[in-house]
């Protein structure tokens, strides 16, 4: 009771206590916004309807074909139905996005067929192809022509799946590493060097410019002196000579990568590794063995999506200075079958001749049908990557998604819906189209700001808000109560005031 | 005095709402997983292998996890994965540590038989850039443009991956450099993200901590076999000291499955089931976990060397002609048989290189250990794993109880506040 009859000091006036407690709640309710945004993840609504849109969206490329059947005795307008009959009966041009129109009038940029009597196989020239009908088989004639409709414009259905394994994925740039290995340049065996330029420039730049629509290569070669293989190969006798084998098992184990340095690192383009594998004295001459153990012709190999060796044995012991002219030419044209199997270039079939010479060993229908399937392939692969973006982003809850990340999925879409309209006039824009969204699409995906916030359980969180905020804010509160409380008991006492003076004068009486 | 008391309690209870709050998460096993399983290949699809080596700390009485990552990036780069293809991470630098008596080497074993160190080495990140971030942004691939192609796992949907960890860990995280620590979510978001943009064919995961398989124990991506050193609430012990080091040199886990490796070469036909049969709790002091039910292939046809070594698979091309000369006088002879069939070509007519495809594909049938695995159909499975719903962490529940604790709190701090007015207004 001492406290109420003791005069109020200046600073115990309830307005300058409640003031102070005020000024507390001020501060706090002026560092929420810093608080919200220091603990908040930017999070910019990626645009998911109009990315699941394209789900299922198919790239159809629409294909025209001109039956040319010269003054012949086949019935032009019968042949063209029954070619078109053919091909529709046929699902898979439809599964792999070809819409083919068969027709009598030839216009530029079609596919033309000429149909003849005769008994050649069929030529290849440009976008025309030649085709001759036994007299009688005249009948089929329609089922032949769709045949090799199939054979041509879709190579790529009939791959085994070891062919579609070595293919490596798409990359808007390579880097070709060229590499003449000498197992042991001491040895008699070795080659000094190489006249790499040239054998370049007359077996490889033919095939690198006809695929430079596709592609943009960065050549880099070097020789090494020494390049000892990880294991022994196996010593046979053949014709009273020593030879030296590697079996399959060899084969796979071949590339000793602690040991050999085969390309550089300067960029983040994919490497495709070519490799001229001259063996030393000792293990000369290396054939590769069959499973059976016993040597076969050939000296080159594929590793799948890595790139391709050729084991070269010189014809006479002896180093070399340099390696050029005719067995360095065998080696590159090698290795030009390589890099165009590795990058997916389809085979012709056996029994088609190519007529014209200027084309680099790959024909218009060729290169059309490798187009096609790197513009589906990236259509398709920028669709899943935007799908994968939009549904982790949902699903983890702390991945950031700034602005640069909702612009590039924008512009990934606008490139995937360019790719589609133009799907119908060019097929080489259609490819630019589509590997440009993929890679927006991938740049968006691996944006370095997506990276989620490391995960807290809401246990954590609770765990480090509680003890820091549970002992601030309970004196708050609890001061707040009690003012309140106080204030209420103040405003009562007041409205009684007058009543319980009364009250007391009386008990005094 | 009676506030304090009150406030006590407040606490007391806050903190045991808090404790009880933490059981664990349900478990987040994707439907997705039983769909793989049906593709019960045998072989491995991939072409290319690579490695992720870390090792999370620091300071030279954890000499013994600079060794075990040492340990196996011999192994991996012995049975045949490039040093392109190794991501080795040491938080420390046991080598060249003032107090190691053999500078510059690392051994794993008291005798000091084997230098683990040697002179050709990559160490990728080391010292204070083994990092979580460091970590996680080397798997999901979000790295700033000028990161090096060396510190870069640039894997596709054709790659095998080993995931080899190893450091102070607990229940379900394992500690970076004393002073952060990844939690099995991290891991298994980072490879959720690695399966949705199609970074790897199948990943094997190790981790050699305490509790480490609590550390796998979240994964919901398929095609992941993992494995860890101890059980919860279990320790993973040191093997053994070298007294000249004066440190524990190699984890027992670890000890072991390098001794396994040891009589592994790169055309070892040796399985995984094999490695996990070798596991032997009484030598350990620990129950080494494995976990295999994300992963589709039966473990006794997965060999270890579709994640230890390099890929095996080959495709031999049919013979080059002998030389250019050779190949312009066979295209001759074709063009007098055919109607002005003329191929001069400048260079080697590829038509005459190909004796047949189909005929070189009857070899690599052979040659290429050829694998079942590869007739799966990748689109058919990433669209299966779009369709359904991968399970969301049970959040609301622990939201819930989070909410129903603060409330709590509030309900005691008003008890607390109001009876001492009361008191009070009575004296």
């Amino acid at each position: 009771m001492d406290a109420i009859s003791k005069p109020a000091l200046a600073f115990e006036s309830p307005l300058t206590r409640r003031s102070i407690i005020a000024a507390y709640f001020l501060v706090i309710f002026l560092a929420l916004p810093l608080w919200w945004k220091t603990t908040s993840i930017e999070r910019q609504g990626l645009p998911a309807s109009r990315v699941s849109a394209q789900i299922g969206r198919d790239l159809v490329f629409p294909v025209r074909i001109a039956l040319n059947t010269g003054p012949h005795e086949l019935g032009m307008d019968r042949i063209v139905l029954d070619v078109q009959r053919q091909i529709e009966k046929n699902g898979d041009f439809e599964q792999n996005g070809l819409q083919l129109h068969v027709s009598n009038a030839a216009t530029a940029n079609d596919y033309q067929v000429t149909l003849r009597l005769g008994t050649w196989d069929p030529v290849i020239k440009g976008r025309e192809v030649v085709l001759e009908i036994l007299p009688e088989h005249v009948g089929i004639a329609a089922m032949q022509v769709a045949d090799i409709l199939v054979t041509l414009l879709m190579p790529y259905t009939s791959l085994w799946s070891s062919q579609a394994e070595r293919i490596v994925s798409y990359s808007p740039r390579y880097r070709l590493a060229f590499t003449l290995l000498n197992e042991d340049a001491t040895g008699d065996n070795a080659a000094l060097s190489w006249d790499v330029r040239g054998a370049l420039s007359a077996q490889l730049s033919p095939l690198l410019a006809r695929l430079s629509v596709l592609h943009n290569f960065t050549i880099e070669s070097q020789v090494q002196y020494h390049g000892p293989l990880a294991f022994e190969p196996h010593a046979l006798q053949v014709a009273e000579k020593t030879e030296y084998g590697l079996t399959p098992e060899d084969l796979t184990v071949f590339v000793n990568s602690a040991q050999w340095t085969l390309s550089s690192s300067v960029s983040n383009d994919p490497v495709l590794h070519f490799i001229a594998f001259i063996p030393s004295s000792r293990h000369s001459p290396l054939r590769i063995l069959d499973s059976d153990g016993s040597p076969t012709p050939s000296s080159a190999f594929i590793l799948p999506q890595w790139g391709g060796i050729v084991i070269y044995n010189p014809e006479s012991t002896g180093v070399a200075h340099t390696l050029a002219g005719r067995p360095l030419d065998a080696i590159f044209a090698t290795f030009r079958q390589q890099l165009s199997a590795l990058l997916g270039v389809p085979e012709l079939p056996p029994h088609v001749q190519v007529r014209s010479n200027e084309l680099a060993g790959v024909t218009d229908w060729q290169l059309d049908a490798l187009v096609r399937r790197r513009a589906a392939e990236n259509t398709a692969s920028a669709q899943e990557t935007l799908q994968s973006i939009v549904r982790l982003v949902a699903q983890i809850e702390d991945m950031p998604v700034g602005e640069d990340v909702k612009g590039d999925v924008e512009n990934a879409l606008a490139a995937l819906d360019q790719t589609y309209s133009t799907a119908s006039s060019s097929q080489f824009q259609v490819l630019a189209f589509a590997s440009k969204a993929q890679s927006i699409a991938s740049r968006a995906f691996f944006n370095p700001g997506m990276l989620a916030l490391l995960y807290f359980p809401a246990e954590h969180k609770w765990a480090v808000y509680a003890p820091l905020f549970a002992s601030v804010a309970a004196p708050l509160l609890a001061s707040v109560i009690r003012e309140a409380i106080v204030w209420r008991r103040e405003k009562k006492a007041k409205a009684a005031v007058a009543p319980a003076a009364d009250d007391r004068g009386h008990k005094a009486g | 005095m009676k506030r304090t008391s009150a406030f006590r309690l407040a606490i007391a209870f806050s903190v045991l709402c808090l404790t009880a709050c933490t059981s664990t998460h349900s478990s987040q096993d994707a439907p997705v997983q039983q769909f793989f399983e049906r593709h019960g290949g045998s072989g491995s699809a991939h072409t290319n292998n690579w490695a992720v080596l870390v090792c999370s700390s620091r300071y030279w009485f954890n000499y013994r996890h600079m060794a075990n990552a040492l340990g196996m990036y011999r192994t991996v780069k012995r049975l045949g994965i490039p040093d392109s293809n190794i991501i080795l991470m040491l938080a420390d630098d046991a080598a060249c540590n003032p107090r190691n008596k053999f500078p510059g080497c690392v051994y794993a074993n008291p005798g000091r038989h084997l230098d683990l160190y040697g002179d050709n080495i990559e160490v990728d990140y080391r010292g204070y850039e083994v990092t979580v971030e460091n970590f996680l942004r080397v798997l999901t691939g979000r790295m700033d443009n000028s990161v090096p192609r060396s510190k870069r796992l640039l894997t596709d949907d054709r790659s095998n991956i080993f995931v080899y960890m190893t450091g102070h860990g607990g229940n379900e995280f394992l500690k970076f450099q004393d002073n952060e620590e990844i939690s099995a979510f991290d891991i298994a978001d980072a490879f959720e993200q690695m399966w949705q943009k199609k970074r790897y064919n199948e990943i094997f995961f190790m981790i050699d901590t305490c509790q480490a398989n609590t550390m796998f124990s979240k994964f919901y991506s398929p095609n992941i076999l993992a494995t860890g050193s101890s059980e919860i609430h279990e320790n993973s012990y040191s093997h053994e000291n070298d007294h000249d080091i004066g440190v524990a040199v190699i984890d027992k886990f670890t000890h072991y499955v390098l001794q396994f490796m040891e009589g592994i070469n790169k055309t070892s036909q040796a399985s995984m089931q094999d490695l996990f049969n070798t596991f032997d709790p009484a030598k350990l002091d620990s129950h080494p976990g494995v976990r295999s039910d994300l992963f589709h292939r039966p473990l006794d046809k997965t060999l270890v060397t579709d994640f230890f070594g390099g890929v095996a698979q080959v495709e031999i091309i049919p013979p080059a002609p002998q030389d250019a000369a050779a190949g312009t006088e066979a295209s001759e002879s074709q063009s007098q048989t055919s109607l002005a069939r003329e191929i001069l070509d400048t260079f080697i007519d590829p038509s005459t290189l190909t004796l047949s495809w189909e005929q070189l594909n009857a070899s690599s049938a052979t040659v290429s250990r050829h694998h079942g695995g590869a007739d799966v159909d990748y689109t058919k499975l990433i669209a299966a794993a779009t369709e359904s719903q991968v399970t969301p962490k049970t959040s609301f529940t622990s939201t819930l109880r989070a909410w129903v604790s603060s409330l709590l709190i509030l309900v005691l701090i008003s008890w607390a506040a109001v009876p001492r007015d009361r008191s009070s207004s009575k004296h």
